[in-house]
């Protein structure tokens, strides 16, 4: 992790750097006394940020026998990598992961092409009732979660026709337990439409008349022309999507029992309610349930960051 | 093209909108036909001493949350907008917490408070302290909680602040090194006032977030002890899914949208006015 790695480097005393002819790196240099001080405060906070992190790992890779020693050790005595694959077999970590992943990636790929579509319309498409369309969906924006979740549970339960509801509804537990109540509700936000609409909106119309002239319909000029400039915005976009989804865990505790739907943020809440003690197999699962993030973050900084700049909320 | 949006849309958030209203008139438990009631939930909510103690920790969650952490965030963000070697790792480590989930990362705390083996109470006894069952006593729990939403909060808050940084012109601390003004000075006449509207943004969105907290209490205490932690959301949740009581859990989430609305409301006039 980046963590482990910054913090030997840290103190960056001027014995370090190699001694090569000193040429100013910047125009207004500080006194290389008070840029050390800034670097050992910076480093200290930095890795008291991390200390729950590393303690995860640390924790992760105990004995239970360690575990329960007072003061406790700070990195383990023996490094016990099986408590990740004991840690699997305690509950099934690997399948809530899969169900996670299948989720977020389903989400995204809803958002991609649904909020694309949808931002490229609100953005070049001039029709009729657009303004209002589009009012609708800043409205929306303000709707916290907590103010539809409990209908939009209660339409889950009674989705007609699903598991053995009639066509009113009654009767069966709908979308409940499925993965139809997983994946459609949370597939798209006015976040999303909001955001394509704004990076749409700052492409030049000059290649639209001109794809008009060239006769192609407007499902080309969106497919073809406009999305493949706005690569980055749809990477953006993606990252977000993907990473609200696997860290969401309000409503997939609400719409599943079921063992095998678990999602890996709700069975670490289950796992811990049942087995309050098994600090080191909990502290492995959690692990699992940080990495695939701390990865992403680490190789897509650049459009987390714009991301997170730009929609301003997690 | 649009339609498919709309659909969705209209169907999992205009709807439930309109429906969370419509309930919160209603007295409605899942198996019964909905009876109306009129404004019997609001004046039960009212009454509820347990809601008003949710509404006061949500209050005292946020109040000191936000600012603690949009203190420490501006000061790293300061710090960290100058060329500095590691610069990168650093902005790293302050938003990791931001990307990972908050259970995970309240799992990670549970631990860190545990009162037989936990770091906490460990690192104290180095220094002298008595350890506590910090979750379990009413006079601290609260104050866990807050810890980690500010620890948490820090990343994104530090983000806004350094995208704002960049936009501050870098001739006007020229003008200022020329007159001889101290680093402190500089930090309070020049980068202070410019970091103004960005302070508004984000006061605002941080109230918005720290209302909706949930996982982490869900986690860390169940709202105890003795509803000394319980939230506003937390209370919605309760009334729902555990007691049943949707058209009460309805009025209560309108309860919380309406706080809400207000502080968007001033969000989109305040940032209206950055535009023009």
């Amino acid at each position: 992790m980046s963590a482990t790695r910054m913090h030997p480097a840290t103190p960056g005393t001027p014995g370090t750097t190699p001694a090569v002819a000193p040429k100013p790196r910047t125009k207004r240099r500080r006194p290389w006394k008070g840029r050390l001080l800034l670097n050992v405060i910076l480093s200290i906070g930095a890795f008291t940020m991390i200390i729950p992190f590393l303690w995860m790992i640390a924790t992760s890779l105990k004995s239970p026998a360690e575990l329960a020693q007072f003061p406790p050790t700070l990195l383990p005595q023996v490094w016990q990598w099986s408590n990740y694959s004991e840690a699997l077999q305690a509950a099934p970590f690997h399948l809530y992961f899969r169900n996670s992943f299948l989720i977020s990636a389903g989400h995204t790929i809803i958002t991609l092409v649904l909020g694309s579509m949808a931002g490229y319309a609100l953005a070049r498409i001039p029709f009729r009732g657009r303004e209002w369309v589009f009012m609708g969906f800043v409205a929306m924006l303000m709707i916290p979660t907590y103010t539809k979740i409990v209908p939009q549970f209660l339409l889950v339960k009674f989705m007609p026709l699903f598991g053995g509801n009639d066509i009113f509804g009654q009767g069966g537990t709908g979308w409940l337990n499925t993965w139809w109540a997983l994946i459609i509700p949370g597939g798209l936000s006015a976040t999303a439409i909001f955001l394509f609409r704004q990076f749409y909106l700052s492409l030049p119309r000059e290649l639209e008349e001109a794809a008009r002239l060239d006769g192609l319909n407007e499902f080309r000029i969106y497919a073809q022309i406009y999305t493949p400039l706005i690569k980055p915005a749809l990477a953006t976009v993606a990252l977000l999507t993907f990473q609200e989804s696997w860290n969401n865990f309000l409503w997939p505790l609400l719409v599943t029992t079921r063992d095998d739907l678990r999602v890996i943020q709700v069975g670490l809440a289950v796992f811990q309610q049942l087995d309050s003690t098994s600090w080191h197999y909990l502290m492995a699962g959690t692990t699992l349930a940080t990495v695939p993030m701390v990865v992403l973050f680490l190789f897509c900084q650049k459009y987390f960051i714009q991301g997170f700049t730009h929609a301003g909320i997690k | 093209m649009v339609t498919p949006a709309v659909a969705h849309i209209g169907l999992w958030t205009a709807l439930p909108v309109l429906a969370t209203f419509a309930l919160s008139l209603t007295d409605y438990n899942i198996f019964d036909a909905p009876r109306w009631i009129g404004i019997d939930n609001y004046i039960q909510i009212w009454n509820d001493p347990t809601f008003r103690l949710a509404t006061w920790n949500t209050v005292v969650y946020t109040f000191w949350t936000v600012p603690v952490s949009m203190a420490i965030a501006m000061v790293i963000a300061v710090a960290l907008n100058q060329n500095l070697w590691l610069r990168t790792w650093y902005r790293t480590a302050f938003f990791l917490p931001q990307v990972t989930a908050t259970v995970a990362i309240a799992m990670v705390w549970l631990w860190i408070y545990n009162p037989q083996q936990g770091l906490l109470n460990a690192a104290l006894s180095v220094i002298g302290i008595p350890g506590q069952a910090w979750l379990a006593n009413p006079d601290w729990s609260l104050w866990a909680v807050i810890l980690v939403g500010a620890w948490q909060g820090i990343g994104i808050k530090m983000l806004i602040y350094i995208a704002a940084l960049q936009n501050v012109d870098n001739s006007l601390y020229e003008a200022a090194s020329v007159d001889g003004a101290s680093v402190v000075r500089k930090f309070f006449a020049i980068t202070l006032p410019m970091l103004k509207p960005a302070t508004f943004f984000v006061l605002v969105i941080s109230i918005i977030g720290a209302f909706q907290v949930f996982d982490q209490i869900y986690v860390l205490t169940d709202g105890g002890p003795a509803n000394a932690t319980t939230m506003m959301t937390y209370e919605v949740y309760r009334s729902a899914f555990q007691n049943f009581q949707m058209g009460l859990a309805s009025a209560q989430s309108v309860c919380l949208f309406a706080f809400l609305l207000v502080m968007t409301l001033i969000s989109r006039r305040a940032t209206r006015g950055d535009d023009e």
